[in-house]
């Protein structure tokens, strides 16, 4: 192992894997204070819960509040930020190196690639378990300063688990880095399978006859054999364990093989691939060409990617989650049914939607996670857009044209509003066009409220975005503080409600002017959408003006 | 009377924090000149640059160009002028004819035809993308658009960075065409050659302090060159004391060596009066002179540890 190497990707990280570990600390504490204020009688709903249910989150019903905060974390939360971090650090270990330039510098130095790698991909592997063990050593400190017993839990069976399946998603991302030199591509596919996998393993087992796919998902194997309540099961991480190492080791036969990239340069082997004919021409219809006719246009064509990917996830998972509620309520297994048997008190406790009907099934399945990623994803991307012309220094050449710092700034900001716009568009087609394909007969003028918040969400998140890059001309500032806002935002929208006496602070956060009352089943609340459009419009006007006034950087 | 300078910098100054990197440096750049920018890596040259442009704030100070307010008329100043930054960074996944259209539309529109001729002189591929390019077909591209749109005045910090040099020949050429039409160009550079080459006027700066500003010509004139001279025995040191336009003699037995300004003819006549067994003479480049003729200046500046180790310590 290369020990510079070694120490310089942990020295990298650490940071972000610090505010990873603190943000699922803050939520967790949030979630178990607001459960065990409210003591007895939480307990007893939980008690009265359906066996098939609380299997469905791999608790027994004795484990209480604690309990369902935990498998959320263990099962939910916790896994998505743990194995993010993975991929990050897994897609950027060799192709990171090339897309900076630095591997010039790396790979002419006396020592083996195989070391490189291998220096690399043991750093990644060292952040993802000690975050992973952290997170969980934090969430016995949660319960302990919110009074919760999480005794009977075999939190470490859980951690195990977990930390398995995010290596595993990990060392995938390292082997397609490693093989294509492209770091797009890899946190990419690797973001991509944690999605579907997760949704996977949560939609295929309501299903009789594919139930059991669900075990060939990876993220099954989190809380799929229960192991806070069973223990380890050790055979299904023997094999997960083999596909990590086949994947490491795909990852240094790749690397070993090829030409390393140099700074912007494509690597070879995509180089290849866009010059066949087939696939150049759906690359090129993914990335598009950027449209040359102005900053805002440009700054618009540059989200295209993300537009497509996000918005076309979110629209394409809409339409079919349609047909899929009539065929759950045609099937055996009636989830509807399942919840219907739970106290109502229980659900508004857990913060789940009525999924008995449609307007409550879209807003649990679509628009509690997935949509508010998208959106944050695409308006976030267009935020940090003006900051990320400092850290690449195209704006010497930009700012030297005859456009003032204002209109340059408000020009860039134009594309957060639109860029969100097209969410709000793509969760509109996607949920309208599901309910007709499915006969759902949902209101179209609440679901383009919903649209609408979505886009205001977006929009509000952007600008947080903006406001931070424009003040600090960081990129890293910029996604920072506005994923910090986003996460935290969720958080304290989705748990601090479930205990009535706290309900109102929700209204701090920005979750709940998006969310609040299911704007599928009420339409739009204008003073929500004024709330998000007037901050929003409150931080773009700080960021234009503080970015007017001070020292660009680069 | 002089005419309006294009570029005033006047009493400038530029702190980052603790660290001043621009120290009340003023000078004017007129019509029709070109302006050499020298000095070392560091020196503070394009914290001058980037202050001219707005894209950086005087702590104190201010800065025109072409009459107008470097603040108050930064848009109206680039609708005007050129400028290509050092170590120059462009949209790696736009072609270079994009990055024409792209910023050419942000200035109103591309004269192609311009834009044509501009790249045929210099050899400049646009159809690839920029993300492509060798550092010299980048830097080509830089050029192409600090030109494009015939501005009256181009600020070039260092622009042959990565050139070969026949294309840094062609460009030359381009900037002293620009010159004699009456355009105004202010060539910032860490290259002597370069600047001794084709500057009009030449001002040396060194750790934010503005040394000189001289004329090239005036200078080439009082250019110092260096003698050594061979004699068949050894001779007294104090012969060669005292001669017009002659500076640090140092004598080493039978050698010795001399700098001289103007004329060799006093310092031939002295020794001659000796047994001379060979003469070798040869000029000193533009930093030597910088250095010999404003040594005080540059001391103050801070270059000198011996004298300077105070400012040293604040600096850092």
């Amino acid at each position: 192992m290369l020990r510079t190497v070694y120490l310089k990707s942990l020295r990298d990280r650490w940071l972000g894997a610090v505010i990873a570990v603190a943000s699922l600390f803050a939520i967790a504490w949030m979630g178990l204070w607001a459960y065990a204020d409210m003591g007895d009688e939480a307990t007893d709903f939980i008690s009265q819960m359906p066996e098939a249910y609380l299997s469905l989150l791999g608790i027994t019903s004795d484990s209480g509040v604690a309990g369902l905060m935990l498998s959320n974390m263990f099962n939910f939360l916790g896994p998505f930020v743990i194995a993010g971090l993975g991929i990050s650090m897994g897609a950027a270990a060799i192709a990171g190196e090339e897309a900076a330039g630095t591997m010039n510098v790396l790979g002419a130095m006396p020592r083996s690639r195989a070391r490189l790698l291998r220096s690399k991909a043991l750093a990644a592997a060292t952040i993802v378990l000690v975050a992973g063990v952290a997170a969980s050593a934090s969430y016995v400190v949660a319960a302990a300063l919110a009074g919760a017993d999480v005794g009977s839990m075999d939190l470490a069976a859980a951690t195990v688990h977990m930390l398995v399946v995010c290596l595993m998603f990990g060392s995938l991302s390292l082997a397609l880095g490693a093989w294509t030199g492209n770091r797009a591509l890899a946190s990419g596919v690797g973001v991509g399978l944690v999605v579907l996998s997760f949704l996977a393993s949560g939609l295929l087992p309501l299903f009789d006859g594919v139930a059991s796919w669900a075990k060939a998902s990876p993220w099954y194997w989190i809380s799929g054999s229960q192991p806070m309540t069973t223990g380890i099961d050790w055979a299904p991480l023997v094999v997960l364990l083999a596909v990590t190492a086949v994947f490491v080791g795909t990852a240094w036969w790749g690397l070993v093989r090829r030409d390393l990239g140099a700074g912007a340069a494509r690597a070879p082997i995509l180089e290849r691939l866009r010059e066949d004919p087939r696939l150049g021409r759906i690359g090129a219809m993914l990335a598009g060409s950027a449209s040359t006719r102005g900053i805002a246009t440009k700054a618009l064509t540059d989200l295209r990617p993300f537009l497509v990917v996000a918005g076309g996830a979110m629209l394409l998972q809409a339409l079919v989650l349609g047909p899929l509620f009539s065929a759950m309520q045609r099937s055996a297994v009636n989830i509807g049914e399942v919840v219907d048997s739970m106290p109502e008190s229980i659900l508004a406790m857990v913060g789940f939607a009525d999924f008995s009907t449609a307007e409550g099934w879209y807003f649990g399945e679509l628009m509690t996670i997935v949509a508010p990623v998208a959106v944050a994803v695409i308006a976030i991307n267009a935020g940090a857009a003006l900051a990320s012309e400092e850290k690449r220094r195209t704006v010497s050449v930009l700012a030297t044209m005859p456009v003032s710092r204002r209109s340059l700034a408000i020009r860039k900001a134009a594309a957060i509003a639109v860029g969100s716009l097209v969410a709000g568009v793509a969760l509109f087609a996607g949920v309208a066009g599901g309910s007709a394909i499915a006969g759902l007969g949902m209101d179209v003028a609440h679901i383009a409220a919903a649209g609408v918040l979505l886009a205001g969400l977006g929009t509000l998140l952007g600008s947080v975005a903006f406001v931070a890059g424009a003040v600090t001309g960081r990129v890293n500032v910029a996604i920072g503080a506005s994923t910090g806002v986003a996460v935290l935002g969720w958080g304290i929208n989705s748990f601090v409600p479930v205990n009535p006496d706290l309900a109102d602070w929700a209204r701090v956060s920005l979750f709940y002017y998006y969310a609040a009352g299911n704007p599928l089943e009420i339409g739009l609340t204008w003073w929500h959408l004024a709330v998000l459009v007037g901050v929003s419009a409150a931080l773009v006007a700080v960021g234009v003006a503080a970015y007017s006034r001070r020292d660009l950087r680069g | 009377m002089t005419p309006t300078p294009v570029i005033e910098v006047d009493r400038l100054t530029k702190k980052f924090g603790r660290f001043t990197a621009v120290d009340d440096v003023s000078f004017a750049i007129h019509p029709g000149e070109i302006f050499g920018f020298l000095g070392p890596n560091g020196a503070g040259k394009s914290t001058t640059i980037r202050a001219i442009l707005d894209l950086i704030r005087p702590t104190s100070g201010a800065c025109r160009v072409l009459g107008l307010d470097s603040r108050r008329d930064a848009v109206e100043i680039h609708r005007r002028i050129g400028f290509l930054p050092s170590d120059l960074a462009l949209w790696p996944s736009l072609t270079g004819r994009q990055t024409v259209e792209y910023l050419g539309g942000l200035r109103g529109g591309v004269d192609w035809t311009r834009v044509g001729e501009l790249s045929e002189r210099l050899g400049a591929d646009l159809s690839r993308k920029v993300g492509e390019y060798s550092s010299g077909n980048r830097q080509k591209l830089g050029i192409v658009l600090a030109f494009m749109h015939s501005p009256r005045a181009v600020i070039l910090d260092e622009p042959i960075t990565g050139l070969d040099p026949l294309v840094q020949l062609e460009f030359h050429t381009l900037i002293r065409e620009m010159a004699d039409a009456g355009g105004t160009v202010f060539l910032s550079s860490h290259t002597i050659s370069e600047v001794e080459r084709v500057a009009d006027r030449v001002a040396f700066i060194r750790r934010g302090h503005l040394i000189a500003v001289e004329q090239m010509a005036e200078l080439q004139d009082k250019a110092l060159r260096r003698i050594t001279l061979e004699f068949g025995a050894p001779v007294p040191e104090r012969a060669f004391r005292g001669i017009a336009g002659v500076h640090e003699v140092t004598v080493d037995g039978p050698t010795v060596a001399a700098q001289y300004e103007g004329s060799m003819a006093p310092l031939l006549a002295v020794a001659t009066a000796h047994d001379v067994l060979s003469v070798s003479s040869a000029s000193v480049d533009l930093d030597e002179i910088f250095l010999e003729f404003y040594r005080d200046e540059v001391e103050a500046a801070g270059d000198d540890r011996t004298t300077a180790g105070g400012r040293d310590g604040r600096v850092a």
